[in-house]
Order: structure tokens, then sequence, then C-alpha cells
């Protein structure tokens, strides 16, 4: 835990953009399929949807709430409230005071934490197995009984405001990151920030908060995922038990907004103190929900995923023209995304010239087939992520989320036979229809000289 | 220099806590030409990990080359006698698996995933890259100018350039002194010769610790690593020793002005290694003052005050000294009061005991967090290279559960009064300075 404290109720965002490239791959996958048939799945009468999985291997068990709830589910001059009650979940009930979560949590020797995405917001107790009568009561009373007390919220306010600061305002690729998808979006909410516009953190109101808490935070709008040591039959049991108490919400109101098709090239240049420029493209493609977006998920690991893929070796390795590059699908978003490239150029390199040379990348798919070898070895990549995704508990739990929040946790194992499937002319096909030059939205950050 | 620095936070962390009365965490041998293998079967899941650790880290760099452990680490995979880079990339990704190197403060590691059916490959690949590496001239040279630039980037993250400064401060005149990734300058003066002669010099079998977690059988990684690594010589020169560091000569304060929001604070001193009895309160201790969400300086700095998103302490024992850090980012114009706060709760833990409950929950969480931490077959392999390096033992974990357990208030109070004493740390502030 000693490292831990940093990322601390981290949103999913920045943390997606600024990685490694191989993550694509890690994001991708899900457990393997044969876990699926083991997967003990039930609704309780209040909507809660439960997720159960027996891994025996080590005395833990990994316990995971996933809300669907994220800052999609925001409104202009609110924004970063999802974040905001992300935080403030860790500042007591009624029964609990405002630091007893953490406490019990850590004195039982469990870590937790908790993220928010555009899409959803995750809370998650790693923790001895013996332990999950404990984690299901704090999560359970949570759900319900949050103080929302606004001394705390006041001081919480000074703490979102901080993290915004270290995440955006002080760092070149979350504030690039920001100016893009704000400019990509015009009517979608994905254009916000998660963690929300300074003036819109500064004037949030506790009646606000409260609202959108009582919302959002019902179990009919709620995933219970467990993975670990127990008996399936068991802790169901015991989560009807506590969580069959919390009465049904109403439906939370749906996201309306779609963001029009794009008309033509939008870009942003950013002067900031940094040391090397860097270069954000951004393409609006489909969701999950398009016969698409497995070939793209395809097309982003043949672009990214490792040493040898095209980007690294190309642009970081043969012509050393960047210190590094990458791309970024969007496969798990809710709603129609985009699909990220970014460089960051050598010194005494351009932009420009990176800005080039990736469109150049793009426009070869569209006119030359990928090779068989780079075919195959993306499809080689993304199965063997998902074997290497059974050896966590924690990361067994968090996919069967991402799964069942696209419409059910057995997506996951018609999801390798849809990436076996995948053609080279699937990838010059899908290239050609999603990156066109006036979908595409551009970002360059230039060092204050 | 963060990632690497994060990394040694965490293994840290792994390395100081330990399972409760588990079964021994893995089989260990001394192959014949010094090799020490580590095996855990974890059969499972149908992957395997292997660690290679060369005890060739940054703490071996000449004191003109600071980092040649860095560069070799780089360029190690950039070519065998059988393979160029991307041919070696090319092998190891097609399978989806990965084969990666790199230096720390007092190691290289080479590292290995793949699926089962794919060790083989993936030995091999190991193999070549730890016994013949041809170090070819273009990738020196391509790795010297990426590192450069990465150097200058990391320039524009706070945490980094308070890092650096601090571990000058804290270990002047000793290797650990110097930044792991070295400067642009003295980047820039390596050469191919360097890193051959460095590689040749530090890579040898009696020094190297090899583990192999997962899908497999102990007879089956002898076999394995004995197939590829059993003819590898042991020379008849003793390895070279490592002073252990110095305490420097008295406490300093550094500013780094950036134009930014915030202020990076960062306090450091010297600390004890894993081997000293006293490592055991000092782990609680730092546990109590800034270790998680419960912690004082959490507690204060953030819950109550508002004042940061992060601030924490840590503890990062190598194996020829140790690191004791307390951290916090706050916007420009609060940093004295939160310098002050971190200043007045170092005081404190030396001037009156802890808590029967602080100390409670930090011990459950130490000891109690364990099996948390060594929950996948990679995590596995990096402690028990990790173990095996500082002389700890296998059975560390059994004997740092006893001493946690055992660990008083007037332990913490003592060992706090002797290390938390707030003149004795150096401090580093990065941000708008007046």
């Amino acid at each position: 835990m000693i490292h831990r404290p940093y990322t601390r109720r981290r949103y999913n965002r920045t943390v997606r953009i600024a990685i490694l490239p191989l993550l694509i791959v890690s994001l991708l996958a899900p457990s393997a399929a044969r876990a699926a048939d083991r997967v003990v799945a039930a609704t309780l009468d209040n909507g809660l949807r439960v997720l159960l999985l027996e891994d025996q291997r080590s005395p833990i068990v990994s316990f995971q709430l996933w809300y669907r709830v994220g800052s999609r589910n925001e409104h202009r001059g609110s924004t970063g409230i999802a974040h905001f009650l992300e935080h403030l979940m860790f500042k007591g009930t009624s029964s609990h005071g405002p630091k007893e979560f953490a406490r019990l949590v850590e004195q039982n020797g469990g870590q937790n934490n908790a993220f928010t995405s555009q899409d959803v917001t995750s809370y998650y107790v790693d923790i001895a197995a013996d332990k999950l009568d404990l984690v299901i009561e704090l999560e359970a009373d949570r759900m319900q009984n949050l103080l929302l007390d606004p001394k705390e919220i006041a001081s919480e306010r000074e703490v979102v405001i901080e993290e915004r600061r270290t995440r955006t305002e002080d760092d070149p690729g979350g504030f690039l990151g920001e100016e893009v998808s704000s400019i990509a979006f015009k009517a979608h909410p994905y254009g916000a920030p998660i963690i929300g516009w300074m003036d819109d953190i500064k004037r949030v109101t506790p009646e606000e908060i409260r609202a959108f808490y009582k919302s959002y935070y019902v179990p009919n709008n709620a995933i219970v995922v467990a993975v670990g040591a127990f008996r399936a039959a068991d802790a169901l049991e015991k989560i009807k038990k506590r969580f069959g108490r919390i009465p049904r919400g109403k439906v939370p109101p749906p996201i309306l907004a779609v963001e029009p098709t794009q008309n033509g090239e939008r870009r942003v240049l950013v002067k900031k103190q940094a040391e090397l420029p860097i270069v954000y493209m951004a393409w609006h493609v489909p969701n999950h929900t398009s016969d698409d977006a497995v070939a793209l998920e395809v097309l982003s690991t043949i672009l990214a995923g490792g040493r040898a893929s095209r980007l690294y070796r190309d642009l970081v390795y043969q012509r050393q023209l960047a210190l590094e590059a990458g791309g970024d699908n969007a496969y798990f978003s809710l709603d129609p995304n985009l699909f990220w490239f970014w460089a960051t150029p050598m010194p005494g390199q351009t932009p420009e010239k990176l800005e080039t040379e990736l469109g150049a990348h793009m426009e070869r798919l569209k006119t030359e087939p990928v090779t068989d070898e780079e075919l195959a070895r993306a499809k080689n990549q993304i199965e063997a992520a998902f074997v290497y995704q059974e050896d966590s508990i924690h990361q067994r739990a968090s996919l069967l989320a991402r799964f069942e929040l696209l419409g059910g946790f057995a997506l996951k194992d018609s999801f390798l036979a849809k990436v076996r499937a995948i053609t080279a002319a699937d990838l010059t096909r899908v290239a050609r229809t999603w990156f066109a030059p006036e979908r595409k939205s551009v970002g360059v950050l230039v060092p204050k000289s | 220099m963060k990632r690497a620095l994060a990394v040694l936070v965490a293994l840290a962390s792994v390395v100081s806590s330990v399972p409760v009365g588990a079964a021994p965490l893995a089989h260990r041998e001394v192959l014949p030409n010094g090799i020490v293998l580590l095996v855990a079967e974890r059969p499972a899941v149908p992957i395997v990990a292997v660690r290679v650790l060369m005890r060739a880290g940054a703490v071996y760099d000449p004191a003109d080359r600071a980092g040649l452990a860095n560069l070799t680490g780089a360029v190690l995979t950039r070519g065998t006698a059988k393979r160029t880079g991307p041919e070696l990339d090319s092998a190891i990704e097609f399978v989806g698996g990965s084969v990666e190197a790199g230096a720390g403060r007092d190691s290289l590691t080479v590292s290995m995933t793949a699926q089962k059916k794919d060790l083989a490959l993936g030995l091999d690949l190991v193999s070549e890259v730890v016994l013949t590496p041809t170090f070819p001239e273009a990738e020196v040279a391509r790795k010297v100018s990426e590192i450069q630039a990465a150097i200058k980037r990391s320039e524009e993250d706070p945490g980094t350039v308070a890092a650096r400064a601090l571990g000058r401060l804290v270990f002047d005149g000793h290797p650990y002194g110097r930044p792991v990734e070295g400067t642009r300058d003295s980047v820039g003066r390596l050469t191919r010769d360097d890193v051959v002669k460095f590689y040749r010099e530090r890579a040898r079998p009696d020094t190297t610790v090899v583990a192999v977690v997962g899908a497999v059988t102990v007879d089956e990684a002898r076999r394995e690593i004995m197939a590829r690594f059993g003819s590898w010589a042991r020379p008849a020169d003793p390895p070279v020793a490592v002073a252990a560091a110095a305490a420097p000569a008295a406490a300093r304060e550094e500013t780094v002005k950036r134009e930014l929001t915030q202020t990076t604070i960062m306090f450091g001193r010297q600390a004890i290694v894993q081997t000293d009895p006293d490592y055991f309160p000092m782990a609680v201790a730092s546990y109590v003052l800034g270790g998680g969400s419960a912690s004082r300086l959490y507690t204060r700095v953030r819950e109550e005050s508002g004042l940061a998103y992060s601030v924490y302490s840590w503890v990062a024992p190598w194996r020829h000294g140790a690191s004791f850090a307390v951290s916090s980012q706050t916007r420009t114009a609060e940093t004295p009061k939160v310098i002050t706060m971190i200043r007045e709760e170092l005081a404190r833990m030396g001037r009156e005991p802890v808590a029967e409950r602080e100390l409670t929950l930090a011990k459950q969480y130490l000891i109690g967090s364990f099996p948390l931490r060594l929950d996948t077959s990679g995590k596995v392999a990096d402690f028990l290279v990790a173990i095996e390096d500082r002389g700890l033992g296998l059975d560390y974990a059994d004997r740092y559960k006893e001493r946690i357990g055992k660990v008083t208030a007037a332990d913490v109070q003592r060992v706090a009064a002797k290390y938390f004493a707030p003149a004795a740390f150096s401090l580093v502030v990065v941000g708008e300075t007046k």
C-alpha cells in the first residue's frame, strides 16, 4: 500500500491515454472462455446484478462494486460530479464514521481503491476471503446511507481541486488530452473531463451531489462482482441478505445526447511549460455495438501493440522520429467514442512531422492490406492477454464487470471468436470507413519557450 | 526515474511483508556454476514468469559513467548472436509473450512472460539475451538518444525532478546519489566499449538469481535452466564489493523553479536496510505516519485540511543502503503550511507513543495484506529474486510476520526518535518559488 496513495481514486481516462500501447491488450482481455461456465450470476429482486466466480488458489477475494454512472451522466455546469461523489463515498455513513471505511479495510489487511471513468464508477476491496462479510456490510451501507456532510464536502472539494492540478493543470499530456476531447465532442458529454472543469468543481453544491447520489447509487444501477476463495452459493446468500434490504430506485435518466457526424477537421494548439511537444489525433469510431469494433481492436494492436507494432517499429525504432508513439481504441465505451493516436517527437523533430507520419500510417492501412504475420501476431497477442488475466483475481473480476456493462458477461466468450475471424480486408475496410480526414480532431502541445 | 522509483517502492512494499504461516514460497537450489535457482509451482493458470537477476545495477556505474547500467539493460535485448533486436521482438510478440531487460539501483533483470506452451521459446530468448548479447553499435547509439530524450522529458515531471534532487542530497558521494538513468551529459559520453566491458565484468553466474514461477515443475525448471545456463562458466576472480552508503554530512534544502500551480514537497534521509532489526519498527512507524489512507499525514493534510491529493511516506530499502521519504503536492500558496505539518508529524512520532489503535492497524495491515501482494506469478517471481539478492532467505516471510507482530509502541517511538527528527531530513521543493 506504500506506493498506492498516488493512484487513489484515480479516474480512468488520463491513465489510459498516458500508458504504454500494450495496455490496450490488457484492457481488452477478459477472462478465459472456460471461466464463464462457472460464473454464478443472479439479479436480486431490487435489480442488483451479482456475478460470482470461485477461485481457490489463494485465500483472498476481490470484491468489486460497479455503478453505471460516470462523467457521461453529467451536465454542463456540474461536470466532475461523479468523480467528486466517488471521493465522498469514503467520507462516512450514519453507522460508519468519516474515516471508518479505510480504517476497517486496512486493519483487516485489505486494500481498497476506486476510479471514475466516462461510463462507470468502480470500487474494489481485495482482502482475505474470511473478511467477505465485512466488505459486503461496508459496500451495502454506503450504497444507501452516505452522510454527505457539507463540512466533509467542503474539505474534499479542495482535495479534488488539488487532484485536478496534479493531473491536468501541471501535466502537459493530461492538459492536451482534455483540450482534444473538448473539441472532438460538441453534443455528447464525453467532451467534458472526467475530473470536471475547475469552475464546476468549485461550484457544485452539496444538494446537487446528494441528488446525484440518490439517482445513480441504487441497486438496479449497480453490479457486484466477486472472484476468490468462497463458495458461490454462500456468498450469494450473504449478498442477498444484506444488499436485498436496499429498495430498488427509479430508473436513472437515459443519456439523450448523440454526437452528430463530424464535418470537418478540428484542431487545438496549446503552449505550455514542457520539455517536448506532444501530438494527439482522435477519430470518432463506433463502440462494441458495431460489427466494426472488433476489427478496430485488432487494428489498434497492429498499430500499437508492442515493439513489433507499426508505430513503434517505424517511428520510434527505425526512423527515431518519436520518443514514443501509440494508439488506443474505445471498444468498451458505452457510447461511440474516440480512437486515439499520440506521439512525442524526439528533440529536433517537429509535431507537424509526427502528425504527417501518423496520418501516413493511417492512409497506408486504407490502401495496403496488413501482412499475414501482423494479423496473426495481433490475434495471438490478444488471445495470450486473455490467458494472462486469469492469473489475477482482481483482473478476472474487472473483466467480468466490463463485459457485463456491455450487455452480459458471457459476451467475452464470443469475443475471441470474433477476433479470430477478422481478415486483412476487414481492416482495410474499417480504416476506410472510420478514418476520414474530416472526422479527425488534432491537438498539438508546444513547449513555451 | 519516476518509474524506477515507483518500481523500487513497490518492491519495497512487497519485500516488507510476508505470509502468515504459509508453505515454503519456493524451491531453492544452487546450480554447479553458482546460479541460485528458485522455483514456485503455480499450476492453475498455463503461464510462466521468469526473472534473471544479475548484480549489475547502477550502483556499479563508474563515477564518470552514470547511466551505464541503465544503458546496458536497455541494449541487452537489442541483438544476440542469433537474432537482431527486431527479430527477437517479433519472435516473442508473435506468441503474445514478452522479454524485457532493465537495470535498477542494485541489479539488472531480464524478465520473460509466456504461455506454458511457449516456454521453450521464451527461455531460448532469455538465454540468448543473457549469454550472447552483441550490443550492436547502432543500437547503442539509438538507445543513447532515446534515453537522453526521456531524461529531457522527465524534467517536466515535478515528482521526478524532486526525487532526483533528493537522491543527490541524501546519498551524497555514494552511487545511490546519482540517477539510475544518468544525466543527458553522462549518457552522451557512454560508448559501446563501456557497455561491453560493464556487462562482461558484472554478468556472472555466481551472482545471478533465476526465478521460474508458474505452470512448471521443479524438475522441469531445473532441466530447462541447466540446459541453457549450465555451461555458463564462473570467473576465477571474486565479485566486486560495494561500500555501504555512509551518512551524508548534513541535511540540505533545495528549491527547483518550475512554472506550475502546485509545489512538490519531498523530504528524505538515509534509513536502514532490511537486515537491521530496527527495520521492522521502522516499517510500522512509516505506515502510521504516512502509509495508507488511515495514516496521520493523510488524515491531517488531506482529510482534515484539504491541502493535498497525495501525501505519503515510505521506506525504500536497497542492498547497500536505504532511504525514508515523505512527499506531498499542494497549491503554491500553502507550501509553507504543508511543510510545517509534515515536520510536526515527524517530530510527534518520536515525542509520544503511537496509540494502540494506530499500532494495531499498521501491524495488521502489514501482516494481513501479504497474500494480496503475491497474487500473480509475475509478482511472486519479483519477490523471490529480491529476497534472494538481499540475502533475506526464504524464511524471511515468517520472520517478518513474527517481527512485525512483536513491534510495540515503545519500539516505534524509539526508532522514530532516532530516524524521524525533522532536522535530519533534506528537503526539495519544486514549483513556483518566491
